[in-house]
């Protein structure tokens, strides 16, 4: 008994030294990938307070300390793009959430005729690549006097145009939600707006926060659409659009560093968010998937 | 009730009368100017001069966006009709903005004015078919070296070899872009007497090209740029920053002068490209030559149209190319402004012009050229030994010849080209207007009974020569030696493919 708990002890302990080992092999793997991974930002982040020269150079360390790039920004028509930007990616966020979640929350709970049929149809809709429609688009929103100047209603109405088809995720969590909690509440008498808001809501901030995050994040780096939307006038560019414009052989070597701290203040706020919310990120993206 | 009827009429009159006049006498209008952004607060004051100053009494409320040259094509072909009423553009852009109809052809006065006052070659780069579709605006698009006095003695900056060395023993770089632009490397097969001329029709489709890359002298420009891309010094960047990373010699164009001339200061040397050796003999390296342009949208409203040219002509003048060269040292297009003491004194524009002799006038360029050269570079890179830089060249013939796929009855077809001197708009006039065609353009034929003949009859002078070719290439025609005119008359031009035999028929 006494030996054999010896043993056991100590196969314990060996076991204990074994995964020592391998955690600090994995701590010191994954400490090497978050330094690459982190080399560019630190890179981007020294070069915009360097000061004593707007070019590309061969040091990663500034020689001059100063908020230059800052102020520079400020003069140009960085401050424009970064309030457009800012503005199409919050209606964006603010909007394609409420839509989102009243769409999946009906094709969770309502039994209604097609159901089915527009699900696997939103589902078709979807594979094919956006892209597919920007030239029409660009028509469409050319008509309707939403390009250039106008970018910004133009965009936010593109965006949030097919927002309802992103239900999967939040309908897959709201599913976990079991209905006899909707049942009670109806017998109750609450409504089924009341249901959503006061029961399954509250339920499911994760899938809420997952929501808002993606609905910002795409406005908030689109490059592509934005370009062809304000296509020929700075004030309806967005940031990335804007920006671009600052790689030219003519501007690189005057706008190198703005165009460093262009990038920092890009990141800012998305960084922020996403640290405050990380938590329930991670949750949301994995809660459909396990729970129920 | 009749009188009360003729005041009616008599006030309708005089008010018509009062609308027509004020019509006539003040031409308002909202536009919007596409310039580069450090050029906007400029071109802004240069409108407003010209509101000032026309005699036509035209008013322009100008709305001026920064657009750079390098996209304002891709910008115009996105929804022509919101597109800048004015913009400048890189040259290499024109045959796009024109296959785009997004260019009004500017009326022959303008285009005649704007001919005489600028550079050749910058017209050339504007004129599509025999219409000038463009005011000329810069002529300094092109590229010469900058070196670091330190590392490179000015006695060795004649010989590509030497500044390789200097750069290998000071352990710096030789900055030269060979592997992402095609621009940079053409340099190499200019340096040996290659071209690569494209010709455009009206609409501004790509017609033909007369390509040499791929010939003897393209193989010693290859052995050439080997010894450049094989150096450990060598540096792939046109960038001028790249002096504050290591390089000791950039070559790139007087856009990056001040960024050079801040980090480099004194010891910053200009001067035209070096030569580089091969099997003993030199060569110096070649550049193009380019430019940029202005160029009008087309407009609805022709007195707007009209206005515009007069602004855009204003814009492009003298005075306005001299303020942008003493502004922003962008170098002119303008005889006149080009003649200034100013401009002959400016550095980087005296390198320029030192390597003006070696340099090719960037004429019109297919879109696709560009992409299909880039990659010369890193296949000469790759290659091990002469065969592999031969191969290098044949890919890029091949992809040359792969653009103009044509029908198998384009390929079989018989046409003549030469120094006919029509005199019919057949031929392009070359632009000096000497003489009427300069081995430009193919006259088509048609065949009956095995025996092709011109569709019309031409009128010849003597000395006149030609050649009958088929599918527009040089792979078959005839005669061997050029066909010689050595009598004047007017002749149809027949040709026998079976014999080869080439004949003149009087009409």
């Amino acid at each position: 008994m006494s030996e054999k708990s010896i043993t056991a002890s100590r196969r314990h302990m060996g076991l204990k030294a074994a995964s020592r080992v391998s955690n600090t092999l994995i701590h010191i793997l994954l400490t090497v990938i978050s330094v690459i991974w982190l080399i560019p930002f630190v890179f981007i982040l020294l070069q915009s307070f360097r000061v004593e020269s707007t070019w590309q150079v061969g040091y990663v360390v500034p020689k001059t300390w100063g908020f230059a790039n800052y102020i520079n920004l400020f003069d140009s028509d960085f401050p424009r793009w970064y309030m457009n930007t800012f503005i199409v990616a919050v209606v964006t966020a603010v909007l394609q959430t409420v839509i989102v979640l009243c769409m999946s929350y009906t094709l969770s709970r309502f039994r209604f005729k097609g159901r089915k049929l527009l699900m696997r149809f939103m589902m078709i809709l979807g594979m094919f690549p956006g892209m597919l429609t920007m030239i029409i688009l660009y028509r469409v929103l050319s008509d309707l006097g939403m390009t250039q100047a106008n970018a910004v209603p133009g965009l936010i109405l593109v965006y949030i145009a097919s927002s309802g088809m992103g239900y999967y995720v939040s309908k897959g969590f709201f599913d976990t939600i079991p209905k006899s909690l909707d049942e009670a509440a109806r017998v109750d008498g609450a409504t089924r707006f009341q249901v959503l808001k006061k029961i399954i809501l509250p339920l499911s901030k994760p899938i809420v926060i997952y929501t808002i995050l993606t609905a910002f994040m795409a406005p908030w780096g689109d490059y592509v659409f934005a370009q062809y939307v304000s296509m020929g006038t700075s004030a309806g560019k967005n940031v990335a659009v804007g920006m671009y414009g600052w790689l030219n052989k003519d501007q690189i070597a005057s706008r190198y560093t703005m165009f460093c701290a262009g990038g920092v203040l890009v990141a800012l706020p998305v960084t922020i968010l996403f640290m405050c919310l990380q938590k329930y990120y991670v949750e949301g993206v994995t809660g459909g998937a396990v729970k129920g | 009730m009749k009188k009360v009827l003729a005041l009616i009429l008599a006030v309708m009159m005089v008010f018509s009368v009062c609308a027509f006049a004020s019509a006539e006498e003040t031409y308002e209008f909202d536009i919007t100017v596409w310039v580069a952004e450090e050029i906007k607060d400029l071109t802004m004051k240069q409108i407003e001069d010209f509101n000032a100053n026309n005699e036509f009494g035209i008013k322009f409320n100008a709305t001026v966006e920064p657009v750079s040259e390098s996209e304002a094509a891709t910008n115009m072909i996105v929804d022509v009709e919101a597109g800048g009423d004015i913009f400048c553009f890189a040259q290499d852009q024109f045959a796009r903005l024109v296959q785009a109809g997004a260019l009004a052809k500017l009326s022959p006065e303008a285009a005649e004015a704007a001919g005489a006052a600028n550079t050749a070659g910058v017209v050339a780069a504007a004129t599509s078919g025999d219409a000038m579709y463009a005011f000329p605006l810069t002529a300094d698009n092109g590229y010469f070296m900058y070196y670091d006095k330190t590392v490179v003695p000015e006695e060795h900056i004649d010989s590509m070899e030497d500044i390789i060395a200097d750069c290998e023993a000071a352990g710096k770089f030789f900055s030269f872009e060979m592997e992402s632009s095609a621009w940079y490397l053409a340099s190499f097969f200019f340096a040996t007497g290659c071209e690569s001329e494209w010709t455009t029709d009206e609409d501004g489709e790509f017609i033909s090209v007369n390509d040499t890359f791929n010939s003897p002298n393209g193989l010693i420009a290859v052995k050439g740029m080997k010894k450049l891309v094989d150096s450990v010094s060598h540096n792939s960047s046109s960038a001028g920053s790249a002096f504050a990373s290591g390089s000791a010699v950039v070559v790139t164009g007087t856009w990056d002068y001040n960024t050079v001339l801040d980090i480099l200061g004194d010891n910053m040397g200009v001067a035209d490209l070096p030569c580089f050796t091969v099997d003993g003999v030199q060569y110096h390296l070649g550049s193009y030559n380019g430019c940029k342009l202005m160029g009008i949208k087309p407009q609805v409203d022709e007195d707007k149209a009209a206005a515009l040219e007069l602004l855009g002509e204003y814009l492009t003048g003298e005075q306005c190319q001299l303020e942008r060269f003493e502004e922003r040292s962008w170098g002119p297009a303008n005889l006149a402004a080009q003649g200034s003491e100013a401009v002959q004194a400016n550095p980087g524009l005296v390198a320029l012009n030192a390597q003006a002799p070696y340099s090719i006038p960037q004429g019109q360029i297919h879109g696709s050229w560009w992409d299909i050269a880039k990659v010369i570079g890193d296949d000469v890179k790759a290659a091990e030994d002469e065969a592999g830089l031969q191969t290098a060249l044949d890919n890029y013939t091949a992809k040359i010849a792969a653009l103009f796929t044509m029908t198998s009855d384009e390929k079989n077809a018989w046409t003549v080209i030469g120094t006919c001197n029509l005199t019919d708009g057949f031929f392009y006039t070359d632009y000096n207007n000497e003489t009427r065609s300069n081995w430009t353009d193919d006259i088509p034929m048609v065949e009956e009974d095995g025996i092709w003949k011109t569709t019309q009859a031409y009128e010849m002078e003597i000395g006149v020569e030609f050649k009958v070719r088929q599918g527009r290439s040089w792979d078959n025609a005839f005669p061997a030696d050029n066909f010689k005119v050595e009598e004047a008359g007017t002749y149809f031009i027949t040709l026998d493919p079976a014999t080869g035999a080439v004949e003149l028929v009087a009409e």
